[in-house]
């Protein structure tokens, strides 16, 4: 892996930005950056790359923003990109973003980056904070004892966001002495017995790791260290020879593991650093309200209740507060198609095109919009509060007994809103079968796209008082069916060992109204950009599937002919049931129905559910091209009114279990391809839950139809 | 179950039963080659071992061809095996030896216990585990001690004080588990213990030795626990807990 990456750079300063999750990094980033941003990938591994620019004094800075870390080890892929990334292409100056409330700990991924060489800049976030808890630092003395600039800021308020742009046009224009760093006469020692040896050594590769840093690694017994060295160095026996005596003479001395001596140093760095440079420390009370609220939260008997009476809310709240914008954009694209209908006189492919095709179909869609949105500013709460890391500490016990990890509860969260951006959230999970496991079942976590479905159908056919808690059972139903296929997966062909759980709790923190926004409105884009691309597409050949071919003959004008009494509206609602039975759609269905009959579903149905499979929400606009044409233009009858008459509450709800269970839609089938790196995962997941799902609805369909 | 004569069986052709046993069940087939292969000898060794266990009637061998195990062959290979893990687990679970050298005690041992010793050592070693009484606090106590002092082979009840319940005085230098530690409490970090990515993780989080922890909470099912120290909060499972060897 050494220096393999080709690299063109861009012209411009090249900063890295380095921190602890939840340390605000990536606010500090999005304060330098606005929006000229890139979201990317690092090659060959599920990494998420973020790069952005900013000009400062006539000079432009490209800044790369590295996931975000503890430590510098080898064991977790973000670790490994992290120290790649700061190694080669040495960066012009590394920024390390740190928690002001929560300095040694920060500080001790400081000491790191150091060792590393790297040219560095202290950034103090959440300065404000830490201010207010009594903590005092001599911002001066710490820049001096360091030797390169020390910058406070509150990312969020954009504070002393100049102040580091300064800094940095500073220290790229005078880069810091990288020798500083003095870890304890022992290690100092052994690190110097070491370095030689690896800084004259011949390289086969033309990046070369900053010897001194070679060294810690090599004392430290880093597996990744050790690789670099067996590949590029001719006499690599012989470094790691020498490396190891020290390592061992280290541990003689010490009486500790290296590995632990020098993690110990850090500290010690750190605890030596604050010492000289804070002149109050926090308050021992600092933490005192949100130790308080979690008192409550993550009661060890209420905070489960808690917890579910929270995700309630969020449902609810989505479900009432959504229904008045969803009504302005009801009334919005009504509207247009009456505008459209004016504008098209008589009948014409172009108007059905127009009216039943796109706007029918994307206004379909649409419409959930708000829903969604509200899912997602809900989800966005929880996170930026902090609730997030305690309902997975709640989870865990659970979720592990399923064989996932509590860090799967983010990215399974995160699917109610889109499975697509969940199943990319399982980049947290560190263990590779916790990941697939995660994925796997993701779909049955009842993602936004399946709303529209629910918000179409329960209205239907159940009373008000019903409809909120039949919404959650569908929920909790995705949930229970998920856990029972993880825990298959973990105990069949994802058997094996658990990753570590340990994890950060931090305090509660107040969010920002426009941090939220922003989170969910990156969210929102790809459902609209769905709606957009996908489904204007889909909903343009679904209108096409089901009106060509055009049929000429229709049997109720032969019936009519033959002296049969109907009125012109019933005849022309008779001969749009013929044109879509006729059409390549209803064919489709048809050649289902024999199917999908065991479930209670008809070939509009099944047609339907044809749509359904290229992306969920296709299905409400499927249904209602379908209905529309089978209707004389009865405008004021709601297609909710349509299907109440056809179809009864049972087959309404098999129809949402089948949607529920059934095959992921394609965007998720592809996703699941590309994190996986596999097409047999994407397989697995696509057959196994469609045939599951048909299982359950069959079952549910027959037993119910008994009563 | 007849009572076998393994009399003319020396242990280590009830090595090379147990190898050819294993071969069988991993592989499918045993062959004088695989077998050299796996106890690392030459192959001409191997033969005439072979010709003896044939000749006992343990194994059917004709030249060239796969070796088999009799019907008594692989019961004196099962039993010798399972004696084998029952000392293994015994000496690295309960005293603590390391893998390799409980390994290689067992092979030692194996051929030598006589089935009342084995029966008697199978009991105990269920007793243990199924006892709530022996199996909680006692054997840990005794791992904790063994740790902190290697070279003291004294009464771990006297070296750590421990005492009657409820009266922690004396123990002070008991050595226990941060996963067994109650909410409420504080303790202090003595070693890590654990392996690979969560050793790592821990030492990262600052879990270093003489590091104060406060146990705040556990979850709801009593797992992960949720810990102060440095001024920051951080959870973990039991699991990794048990990695973390603590004082009160």
């Amino acid at each position: 892996m050494l220096g393999s990456r080709k690299y063109s750079a861009p012209p411009g300063r090249r900063i890295v930005l380095i921190g602890n999750p939840n340390s605000g990094k990536t606010s500090i980033f999005n304060a330098l950056t606005g929006a000229h941003q890139k979201v990317g990938n690092y090659p060959g591994v599920t990494v998420e790359s973020k790069e952005g620019a900013y000009k400062f004094e006539g000079e432009s800075f490209n800044v790369y923003d590295l996931p975000g870390t503890y430590s510098l080890t080898c064991y977790s892929p973000e670790e490994r990109i992290a120290r790649q990334e700061i190694m080669h292409p040495k960066p012009d100056a590394a920024v390390v973003v740190v928690d002001s409330t929560n300095l040694e700990r920060n500080l001790y991924l400081l000491v790191q980056v150091m060792e590393m060489g790297a040219n560095c800049i202290l950034c103090l976030n959440m300065s404000d904070e830490a201010r207010k808890a009594g903590q005092q630092i001599d911002v001066e003395q710490m820049s001096t004892l360091l030797g390169f600039p020390v910058v406070e800021t509150v990312a969020h308020k954009k504070l002393g966001i100049d102040d580091l742009k300064d800094a940095i046009a500073r220290s790229v224009s005078d880069p810091a002495d990288p020798e500083r760093l003095v870890l304890g006469d022992r290690l100092d020692q052994a690190i110097s017995d070491v370095e030689p040896i690896v800084a004259g050594a011949q390289w086969r590769s033309l990046v070369k790791p900053f010897p001194r840093w070679a060294a810690i690694k090599l004392l430290e017994g880093d597996i990744e260290a050790i690789g670099w060295i067996q590949e590029n160095c001719e006499d690599h026996a012989a470094i790691l020879k020498h490396a190891q005596n020290v390592a061992e003479k280290l541990a003689d001395s010490t009486g500790m593991h290296p590995g632990l001596y020098i993690a110990d140093r850090r500290y010690g760095f750190a605890a030596g650093l604050l010492r000289e440079a804070r002149v109050t420390g926090m308050r021992a009370d600092a933490r005192k309200v949100s130790d308080w609220i979690d008192e409550v939260l993550c009661h060890r008997v209420l905070g489960l209740p808690f917890f579910l009476g929270a995700m309630y809310v969020i449902f609810w709240l989505t479900f009432t507060v959504g229904e008045y914008p969803m009504a302005w954009i009801e009334g919005g694209f009504d509207f247009l198609a009456s505008w459209v209908n004016q504008i098209f006189d008589g009948d014409s492919f172009l108007r059905s095109l127009i009216v039943d095709g796109i706007i029918g179909g994307v206004g379909g869609v649409v419409v959930f919009l708000p829903n969604i949105l509200l899912l997602y500013l809900g989800l966005a709460f929880l996170e930026d509060t902090g609730y997030m890391a305690r309902s997975a500490f709640l989870m865990d016990n659970l979720l592990h007994r399923f064989g996932l990890h509590g860090k799967s509860f983010i990215p399974l969260i995160t699917g109610f809103g889109c499975t697509v951006p969940g199943i990319m959230a399982t980049r947290t999970l560190e263990n590779e079968r916790d990941r697939l496991t995660t994925m796997l079942i993701l779909p049955l976590m009842s993602c936004g796209a399946r709303l529209p479905i629910y918000m179409l159908l329960i209205p239907a056919f159940f009373p008000d008082e019903l409809q909120a808690p039949m919404l959650w059972a569908i929920y909790i139903i995705g949930i229970v069916l998920a856990a029972g296929l993880a825990w298959l997966l973990r105990s069949t062909i994802l058997a094996g060992e658990d990753a570590p759980f340990v994890m950060e709790l931090p305090p509660y923190r107040m969010p920002t109204f426009k941090a939220m926004l922003s989170k969910m409105w990156e969210r929102g884009r790809i459902y609209i950009r769905k709606a957009g691309t996908i489904i204007l597409g889909l909903s343009i050949v679904l209108w096409a599937l089901s009106t060509f071919p055009a049929k000429s003959d229709y049997a109720v004008d032969a019936e009519v002919a033959a002296g049969a009494r109907l009125s012109d509206e019933e005849a022309a609602a008779r001969r749009s049931a013929e044109d879509l039975e006729y059409s390549i759609a209803g064919r489709i269905g048809g050649v289902l129905e024999p199917v999908i009959a065991p479930m209670g579903f008809d070939w509009k149905i099944g047609t339907a559910l044809f749509g359904s499979f290229a992306a969920k929400e296709v299905f409400v606009a499927q249904m209602g091209i379908i209905m529309s044409l089978g209707e004389t233009g009865e405008e004021s009858d709601s297609l909710r009114t349509t299907l109440r008459d056809e179809y009864s509450p049972l087959v309404a709800f098999c129809l949402m279990l089948f949607l529920l269970v059934a095959t992921p839609c394609m965007a998720t089938v592809a996703i699941t391809r590309r994190e996986s790196g596999k097409w047999k995962w994407a397989a697995l997941q696509f057959g196994g839950l469609t045939a599951l799902a048909y299982l359950l609805s069959v079952a549910v369909y027959q037993i119910g139809s008994l009563f | 179950m007849a009572k076998i004569e393994t009399g003319a069986l020396t242990g280590s052709l009830e090595d090379y039963l147990e190898t050819i046993y294993l071969l069988i069940r991993d592989r499918k087939v045993a062959r004088v080659k695989d077998i050299a292969q796996a106890r690392d000898v030459k192959m001409s060794s191997v033969t005439p071992a072979m010709h003896r266990l044939a000749e006992l009637g343990f194994v059917v061998y004709r030249q060239r061809e796969f070796i088999e195990l009799t019907e008594k062959g692989e019961e004196v290979a099962r039993k010798t095996m399972a004696r084998h893990d029952l000392l293994v687990r015994f000496f690295h679970e309960f005293l603590r030896v390391s893998p390799e050298n409980a390994d290689k005690d067992a092979c030692a041992i194996e051929h030598i216990l006589s089935d009342e010793t084995t029966e008697k050592l199978v009991r105990f070693f269920e007793f243990f585990r199924a006892c709530p009484r022996a199996s909680s606090d006692f054997l840990k106590t005794f791992h904790g001690c063994s740790v902190i002092n290697p070279d003291v082979a004294e009464c771990p009840e006297r070296q750590c004080g421990f005492q009657k319940r409820g009266r922690r005085r004396g123990a002070r230098r008991g050595v226990t588990s941060l996963a067994s530690i109650e909410p409420g409490h504080e303790c202090v970090i003595v070693q890590v213990t654990a392996k690979g990515a969560i050793r790592q993780r821990l030492i990262d989080m600052g879990m270093l030795p003489n590091t104060p922890v406060f146990v705040e909470r556990k979850a709801p099912g009593g797992n992960p626990i949720w810990i102060k120290l440095k001024g920051f909060q951080l959870s973990l499972r039991k699991e990794e807990a048990a990695g973390v060897d603590v004082t009160v």
